[in-house]
């Protein structure tokens, strides 16, 4: 269990910066997911944590220590891959002592922390199996057992839930987290699944196109997102584009005359989250007041998306909670969408 | 359908797999034993028949071919240089193409089908040309004896003509693009993600080769050592070419005795080298996947 710190990391590629002057700061036994679209860089960052990838510039400390050019062998890091990569030769004990045996354990000690390991993840009846002849989930497992078992100073997971179907991911997240919790180990995740990362994080990292876009709790990144990328990447938003043309007033360039928080006049781009658009009475007041007509309705079953025309340019997406005493509207119909002035978030370009 | 119906639409169905296998393996099938075992029983009817320098072959039944092999020093020593240059042959194989191939398994190159055709490139070669290629290089008035006297490392031109040496360096730039394509392949079929799993856990380089790697490639090992060990093993044109009149080895020898028409002799040294050929590569065979199976 240890702290790390990555210091203004570079990762170049020829003109290419897979990673670009990212610092981050893990506490002990904190659970830090990097969050982002495919290509953005998290995968590059874990791998330089991991050691497979050496930065083109920056630090790498871990536990006080710097770690930038050690080779993965010699750092203490537990690493669960994508793929599991498990040794298919080797059974589920052999897997599990493997980083024991290259520690030089005796073998005297090994079997009692092996089957440790594998009660950790609830697996200690299968360890003479095959990884081949292992459920998904439980090859999963395996793997978790595998990298804990020699007490790593961080665990190092790579998307590792997203080979799992969807049901045994939502119980595995769960696990895993309880798991880390217990053990307090300081875990660096890697997934573009956003609802995957804000169920487990303590701390969330968005990245795009190499940098770091926003780091902050899952409450930070929803309610204050950075920016225009971290409002549509974290949760969901609708964009209006406009212009803030006097201070609190924003214009929509389909004409609309928004009522907003303060902000310089110039171009800028409202996000709004779909459930924080309410439908509403004719006579009730509002900041924000704008008839409209359903041109589109989806049924999630839980919450019912509805597609709103405010204008020629703009269309929003609302959810509303599908509750059986208020009937829903149907395509067609004319609505009136309301939110108060400090709902939508201003970004300029 | 009728219940009646069912089992006799099995039948037809096992029927018509059977024919589809049968089609499949047929005329390969065909092929071997009109083309191989066919002649290797008649081949070892003669091993067991007499010669006599006047009639030739005469009709018997007797083992004292193979007697007069086992008995000879001349021809157990045969034997034995064979043995030797082909595993000399097969280990040289293991060490150079082992890293070759891991190499070429792993690069991202775009120019790596031009690196798998250099290293086919020798098998375009014709054994003559090739070995017209060595005597140019290992001759007395070869590229190496003139570079080693001109640098006054040397006084008279070293021997490497007809040698064993020669007859090696031979057989292992033969055989040696058979051992890479057989590992690489098996090779490229190993996740890359379990070399890392393994550094991840503490295993430096050597023991995870030593660990993960060899015992995975293990199949293409096996593969690519059994195909240079009975090429080498057989080896023909390279001896007769490189080693001269006075080195001999077994493949030469099966030749010589039918141009002398000795087919009994011819014979029996031919299963000789068949037979043991057979039980080594069997032996080796078990004896790793004894050692790796746990």
């Amino acid at each position: 269990m240890a702290r790390l710190q990555i210091d203004r990391v570079t990762k170049s590629y020829g003109e290419l910066k897979a990673v670009d002057d990212a610092t981050l700061d893990v506490a002990n036994g904190e659970f830090l997911v990097l969050l982002g679209p495919s290509g953005c860089g998290k995968t590059t960052t874990l791998r330089m944590v991991a050691g497979f990838v050496e930065p083109t510039s920056g630090t790498i400390r871990l536990d006080g220590n710097d770690v930038t050019t050690l080779p993965p062998w010699k750092r203490n890091a537990g690493l669960v891959f994508q793929s599991y990569a498990l040794f298919p030769h080797l059974t589920v004990n052999q897997n599990v002592a493997f980083g024991l045996e290259m520690r030089k354990v005796p073998a005297a000690d090994m079997p009692k922390k092996v089957a440790e390991a594998l009660r950790l993840v609830r697996l200690d009846h299968l360890g003479e199996r095959l990884p081949r002849q292992l459920s998904g989930g439980q090859q999963q497992r395996v793997a978790l057992a595998r990298a804990l078992v020699f007490h790593p100073d961080i665990l190092l997971l790579d998307e590792p839930l997203s080979n799992l179907d969807a049901k045994l991911r939502q119980d595995v997240r769960v696990e895993i987290r309880e798991l880390q919790r217990k053990l307090g180990l300081t875990t660096v995740m890697v997934t573009h699944d956003q609802e995957e990362a804000l169920t487990m994080a303590d701390r969330l990292v968005v990245m795009s196109e190499g940098r770091i876009r926003q780091v902050g709790t899952q409450h930070d990144l929803y309610e204050r997102p950075a920016d225009r990328f971290v409002a549509d990447f974290v949760g969901r938003s609708n964009f209006i584009e406009g212009r803030i043309e006097a201070p609190g007033k924003f214009v929509s360039k389909g004409g609309l005359a928004i009522a907003c928080a303060d902000g310089p006049p110039g171009s800028a781009v409202l996000a709004l989250r779909p459930e924080r658009v309410a439908i509403v009475g004719s006579g009730e007041p509002a900041d924000n007041r704008f008839e409209g007509r359903v041109e589109f309705l989806s049924y999630l079953g839980a919450a019912i998306d509805l597609h709103v025309r405010l204008s020629p340019a703009e269309r929003l997406i609302v959810q509303l909670p599908n509750r059986p005493e208020s009937a829903a509207p149907k395509i067609g119909d004319a609505v009136t969408l309301a939110w108060s002035r400090t709902t939508a978030r201003i970004f300029h370009d | 359908m009728t219940a009646a119906a069912l089992p006799a639409r099995q039948d037809d169905d096992a029927r018509a797999s059977f024919l589809s296998a049968g089609t499949l393996v047929g005329p390969a099938t065909v092929f071997v034993a009109a083309g191989l075992l066919v002649p290797l029983a008649i081949l070892f009817r003669y091993s067991l028949n007499r010669f006599e320098p006047r009639r030739m072959m005469v009709d018997a039944f007797t083992f004292e071919n193979y007697v007069k092999f086992f008995s000879d020093p001349y021809y157990t020593g045969i034997f034995w240089t064979t043995l030797r240059v082909a595993a000399l042959c097969t280990v040289a194989c293991v060490v150079l193409g082992l890293p070759l191939a891991y190499a070429l398994a792993r690069t991202q190159t775009r120019f790596k089908n031009i690196l798998i055709v250099l290293v086919v490139l020798p098998l375009f070669v014709g054994n003559a040309v090739r070995a017209a290629g060595w005597m140019t290089l290992l001759g007395s008035k070869g590229f190496l004896n003139v570079t080693l006297e001109k640098l006054g490392l040397i006084d008279e031109p070293l021997q490497m003509m007809f040698t064993e040496g020669a007859v090696i360096a031979g057989i292992i730039a033969v055989n040696l693009p058979y051992m890479v394509l057989t590992l690489q392949s098996v090779i490229e079929g190993i996740q890359r993600q379990l070399e890392e799993a393994a550094f991840s856990l503490g295993a430096n380089p050597y023991e995870m080769t030593k660990r993960v790697l060899l015992p995975l490639a293990l199949p293409g090992l096996l593969a690519g050592t059994i195909l240079t060990f009975i090429l080498g093993m057989n080896a023909y044109a390279t001896p007769v070419l490189l080693g001269g009149p006075k080195f001999k080895m077994m493949g030469p020898l099966v030749f010589g005795q039918f141009q002398l028409n000795n087919w009994p002799f011819g014979a029996t040294t031919a299963f000789v080298l068949m037979a043991a050929t057979l039980a080594l590569t069997a032996t080796a065979n078990i004896l790793v996947q004894r050692r790796y199976r746990r």
